[in-house]
């Protein structure tokens, strides 16, 4: 590199880096800590409050909940998100302009908006499951990282080659899957991952839509942090960044974390 | 392959989707606060004839504009030492940043009721330097809920601005120089303007972020500083006062969106690429 | 093997922007036809319609005697060879090669044999388990020729496909290109904005403007005798002159261009000369001559070029502005005044005066 860095700049770069990191490690230390009230850095070294998660029922559930709802709303945003995806590339004289703003909307909407709505219209207008409310918030909320990921996959792939498949004698919705799809299939995956993270994290939407039994992870350790302020929390908090860089980690063995840095 | 609505069929489920289960809904909430028995703009003349709600309107704004500007400038110079930075260490760079974004907001939040609590770290490491004896409340402050958001929203500043000034060519830097113009010339006569559009994008996302956050400012601000979302909250779920929280959405949405809208005009309008 | 492609009063529209109008065109077995012209002009379009990825409004396409026109794309057995070579980037060469063969059920030790032998034949088959991305821009059309090839289609298209490729691989492989066809004797179209690659590998050439074809003959015919302005100047013919006939004398028919000058011209040597036509020249077809009383069109001197074999003026006439070439042996002066006089062999008369 030819440009020179000032060293006041250099260090402003770095304080920020520790800001960044830093209350990740806390919390990674008050988990471990062997006391009852939660304190940096760990008094004595134990496992015991994360064997305390499980003996919690509410995290019991919810933590099943919160997986089974970022696999299926994850699931569904693909299966819906990629046909619409390919349409908005592959047929876009065919497309009006418009609907691809209609699927950055759950991202324009403010979340906790669609929570409250979705709550009124559907939830309680509807009298929906709340399973089923939370999983259509979901996926609405995960929806536009799908279309949005897997839409720059396909803006650079050379619909020519769709084309010749076809040419070849190879139906279009087989040559879809075996043409198309392997080769956006970094796309794909980065798009389950920013979805799936998205969907397990999320607050805002869940809010107002978890009830009575069922309820997601962040909601509980929200709702258990008001009552409680022990290493319970801390060590719920990171077995859900352990389940995220678990997530990234299965992705990374079969296809690298490279596209992050795009 | 002919077939002239093909691309129709396949963009219908999602469509469908989002125009059942969030246009609609989205709609009906702002419509309810229209069709008020009490007269047509009449939640609205409520909402900004109370002097607690005007404060938590202009809160959430403050909070969310100061917010937005320290991010901005912690994220433009971090951005910047990241996008100089040897290909090695700039992933390594890139990565710690996002680490943090993958991470859920209750989890950052709570990381910082750790440090900033009564008997927190920061307070045990004033009281242990003798600084003070009694420790501070730094809890449940605008400042809290300020630091927490700034620390949620910077890696986001961090990787939208690296990849902007990751597009301004090395040679434009270089030829700068050649015409005499000092580092710190360089940096605020080329590189800010070529960054412009980038920080305009980042301050939306910041700014559309903490507007309508509800996890910090609940853990972090609690009652003392309600904010538009834990206040939207409180009026549906505690109070069940469907209209009033309705009322909050709305104006949220119409914020949120003309911003989104006048910035990126302007953003369209500044980008020295397009004109 | 190889059959005729009949296209019949083909139209097609983008939306509501009509981009091809009552196109017709025959290509007889074994025959390779070149549709030639500027982008936007339609050729694609047409190349894309025989191939089933677009759909026309009106007219039929037919091949040997199958209609093809509503037929889906992957049911109509044609090969084709794109610009950008269209490999299937996770697919190895061999496989790339196997994959038409396999889409018709081909047994897979027989599929194999067969790309193999069709690798060979194009010189790749050291590279047979690479993927496309390690190819160079040459082997990558290869396979690509190789694929369309294997499956042996009754008809084979080809979409600029040179064009990607550098100024001497572009001849080399317009030769192989023509070569294979040849051996196959498949019936071929092949689009292309390059004149030299069209008239050089082809049998015919369909010259194509704004969704028609202007012209449609042999390179031979199309490079000499023009019919119409637009293909006379897209051959070459720089020098269109617009003429009126005032007298005629038996043969001899004496014309008037604009501003007044006459000229006399032969029609044995020239040809049948309507009333009203154009004489279109390469500047070649304009001798320039200094002599007052030549038979041609009074001219003031411009800027003078050196060609190699002869110089070349920038002319005024009252005519308009005409490019013509002199001898060498007698180099004229920028300024001065000259005759242009039409050379017969090196000119065409063009039915009407428009432009």
């Amino acid at each position: 590199m030819t440009t020179r860095l000032s060293p006041a700049l250099i260090a402003v770069a770095a304080l920020v880096y520790i800001f960044l990191v830093g209350p990740l490690i806390i919390v990674i230390g008050a988990s471990l800590s062997d006391t009852t009230y939660l304190t940096f850095p760990p008094q004595g070294l134990s496992l015991r409050w994360f064997e305390k998660i499980f003996e919690i029922t509410a995290f019991r559930r919810t933590i099943v909940t919160s997986l089974q709802l970022a696999f299926l709303a994850t699931g569904l945003a693909l299966l819906i998100g990629i046909p619409a995806a390919y349409a908005l590339n592959r047929y876009r004289i065919q497309l009006p302009s418009w609907l691809s703003t209609v699927f950055v909307l759950p991202i324009l909407v403010p979340e906790i908006v669609l929570g409250f709505s979705l709550l009124k219209s559907v939830a309680v207008g509807a009298s929906f499951p709340i399973f089923l409310s939370l999983l259509i918030g979901h996926t609405l909320l995960v929806l536009p990282y799908c279309v949005r990921v897997i839409s720059a996959s396909l803006a650079s792939f050379d619909f020519s080659i769709e084309e010749a498949a076809i040419s070849l004698g190879s139906p279009p919705a087989k040559t879809f899957f075996t043409i198309v799809l392997p080769n956006v299939r970094a796309g794909v995956v980065a798009a389950f991952i920013l979805a799936f993270i998205t969907s397990i994290n999320d607050v805002s939407t869940s809010l107002f839509l978890t009830g009575p039994g069922v309820s997601t992870l962040p909601i509980q350790i929200l709702a258990h942090v008001e009552q409680f302020f022990d290493p319970t929390i801390a060590s719920v908090s990171v077995l859900l960044m352990f389940l995220t860089v678990a997530v990234m980690a299965i992705v990374e063995r079969t296809l690298g974390l490279t596209f992050l840095a795009k | 392959m002919f077939k002239r609505y093909t691309g129709w069929t396949l963009a219908l489920p999602a469509t469908l989707l989002v125009a059942l289960f969030l246009v609609l809904p989205v709609a009906a909430t702002i419509g309810t606060t229209f069709v008020d028995a009490k007269g047509v703009l009449a939640p609205y003349v409520t909402f900004f004839s109370s002097g607690f709600r005007r404060t938590v309107l202009w809160r959430t704004l403050e909070v969310s504009l100061i917010t937005t500007a320290i991010s901005l400038v912690l994220g433009f110079l971090t951005a910047f030492v990241v996008s100089r930075a040897p290909g090695r260490l700039k992933s390594i760079l890139i990565i710690a940043a996002v680490f943090p974004l993958l991470t859920g907001v209750v989890v950052r939040s709570f990381a910082w009721l750790i440090i900033l609590g009564k008997n927190g770290i920061l307070n045990n490491f004033l009281v242990g330097i003798g600084l003070t004896d009694e420790p501070f409340s730094m809890l449940y402050t605008q400042g809290s809920v300020i630091v927490a958001m700034v620390y949620l929203f910077t890696p986001l500043m961090i990787l939208t601005l690296v990849g902007v000034l990751e597009n301004i060519p090395e040679d434009v830097i270089q030829a700068s120089a050649s015409l005499g113009a000092s580092p710190s010339g360089t940096f605020r006569q080329v590189i800010f303007p070529l960054a412009v559009p980038g920080l305009i994008v980042g301050a939306v996302l910041v700014f559309t972020g903490s507007f309508t956050s509800y996890a910090t400012p609940q853990l972090l601000g609690g009652e003392r500083q309600m904010m538009m979302g834990t206040f939207l909250y409180q009026r549906a779920m505690v109070n069940f006062d469907w209209v009033g929280a309705s009322t909050i959405a709305a104006i949220m949405v119409v914020i949120t969106v003309a911003v989104v809208l006048a910035m990126t005009r302007i953003a369209k309008r500044l980008n020295p690429m397009t004109t | 093997m190889t059959q005729a492609l009949d296209i019949n009063d083909l139209t097609a529209h983008y939306g509501s922007t009509k981009v091809l109008e009552d196109l017709s065109l025959s290509v007889g077995a074994s025959e390779l036809v070149s549709l030639l012209g500027a982008s936007g002009c339609g050729k694609t379009t047409t190349l894309r319609l025989i191939a089933g990825f677009l759909e026309p409004t009106e007219g039929t396409i037919r091949l040997g005697g199958r209609d093809l026109t509503r037929l889906p794309a992957h049911k109509r057995d044609i090969g084709l060879v794109f610009q950008n070579y269209a490999l299937f980037p996770h697919l190895t060469v061999l496989e790339n090669v196997a994959f038409g063969l396999k889409q018709r059920g081909v047994a897979s030790g027989e599929r194999d044999k067969r790309a193999r032998a069709m690798l060979d034949r194009v010189g790749l088959s050291v590279l047979a388990e690479r993927l496309p991305g390690a190819l160079s821009g040459g082997q990558k059309q290869r396979v690509a020729l190789a694929r369309a090839l294997v499956i042996e289609p009754p008809l084979l298209m080809f979409d600029e496909p040179l064009s990607n490729l550098d100024a001497k691989l572009r001849v080399d492989m317009r030769v192989e290109i023509r070569q294979l066809q040849r051996a196959n004797g498949t019936t071929s179209v092949y689009v292309t904005h390059d004149q030299e690659e069209a008239f050089s590998i082809s049998d015919r050439v369909a010259i194509m403007n704004a969704g028609r074809i202007m012209q449609f003959d042999t390179p031979e015919v199309l490079y000499q005798r023009p019919t119409n302005a637009f293909v006379a100047r897209f051959v070459g013919f720089e020098n269109l002159i617009p003429l009126r006939t005032v007298a005629r004398d038996g043969e001899m028919v004496t014309v008037e261009a604009a501003g007044g000058a006459q000229l006399t011209l032969s029609q044995e040597r020239f040809g049948p000369i309507p009333d009203a036509f154009t004489l279109a020249t390469r500047p070649d077809g304009l001798a320039v001559t200094p002599e007052a009383g030549a038979d041609g069109l009074p001219a003031t001197l411009g800027l003078r070029t050196y060609l190699g074999r002869a110089y070349q003026y920038q002319c005024e006439t009252a005519a308009g502005h005409l490019v013509a070439n002199g001898a060498l042996s007698a180099p004229l002066e920028p300024g001065g005044t000259a005759r242009l006089v039409p050379v017969p062999d090196q000119c065409c008369v063009l039915a009407g005066t428009e432009l």
